[in-house]
């Protein structure tokens, strides 16, 4: 890609993410003020509207790394490996969302901050396997072989993200059950599904705004990266 | 209707996430606005 298109790229996901922020504002407005608050849990369970969209977002990025993992591992293509590194990145902030405001509602709800069972333990797991994506891909000067030992993790990734929707299923675990993604209508009134489906739509939008300007960035470190060496040369 | 006095760790959840967020868009902001620089 050329500079030109990279800037250019750079600019669009600037602008989605701008777009993106003020829906996320809205949407604060409409859970806050305009929500029902829930009988028994309170407005602690108005976290419910962030932590739920954030690990939809953090999971469909690891989502999107793994595959493109895949398809780097056999096209052997670099932009491949730059847009599966960009989402792995983007996937880390939305995961430091749901890790940090699922605690805070676990608290009053549960009485703990934190409890070592099959959902909580896995999400940790798969942030911490993704840290360790972002510290090889550092560490690893040779952009072939950093792309390839990346892919792997980013695989390893992939397989953890079903096992994860399926931990509320597969073990006894404090974590509730999903309520839209399951068999079936989503067990939510109608005025807090509009919002929760806002906030997964928003949240959607600014994963495709941050993915947009991380992978914009990449190839322009790479093409500084290409300069510095010729200008050497 | 009674609800449990829990808004503080609303409050906190929304914050954080915000902070997040914006911490994250500002850093990809100046990274590219860094590179973009003749």
């Amino acid at each position: 890609m050329s500079r030109e298109k990279a800037e250019a790229l750079a600019r669009r996901g600037t602008v989605l993410t701008a777009v993106a922020l003020l829906a996320l504002a809205g949407v604060y407005l409409r859970a806050l003020l305009f929500t029902p608050i829930e009988r028994f849990q309170g407005p602690a369970q108005k976290i419910f509207y962030v932590h739920a969209p954030a690990a939809w977002s953090g999971l469909l990025a690891f989502a999107v790394t793994g595959l493109l993992s895949v398809l780097y591992l056999w096209l052997r293509d670099r932009k491949v490996d730059l847009v599966a590194a960009a989402s792995a990145e983007v996937g880390l902030a939305f995961s430091v969302i749901m890790l940090t405001t699922g605690p805070i509602w676990a608290k009053p709800i549960w009485g703990t901050w934190w409890t070592w069972d099959a959902r909580l333990t896995s999400t940790l797991f798969i942030f911490l396997l993704f840290v360790g994506y972002q510290v090889l891909r550092g560490a690893i000067a040779d952009p072939e072989t950093r792309a390839r030992f990346s892919a792997v993790i980013g695989v390893l990734g992939l397989v953890l993200v079903p096992f994860i929707h399926m931990t509320v299923y597969l073990f006894r675990t404090l974590h509730p059950d999903p309520v839209v993604m399951k068999p079936g209508a989503p067990s939510l009134p109608g005025e807090m599904q509009v919002t929760l489906f806002t906030s997964l739509g928003v949240f959607t939008l600014l994963y495709l705004g941050f993915l947009a300007q991380r992978y914009a960035l990449a190839v322009l470190r790479d093409l500084k990266d290409e300069e510095a060496g010729r200008a050497v040369s | 209707m009674q609800y449990p006095d829990n808004g503080g760790y609303m409050i906190a959840a929304y914050v954080v996430a915000a902070v997040v967020v914006l911490v994250y868009a500002v850093s990809l902001f100046v990274r590219i606005r860094r590179l973009q620089r003749p």
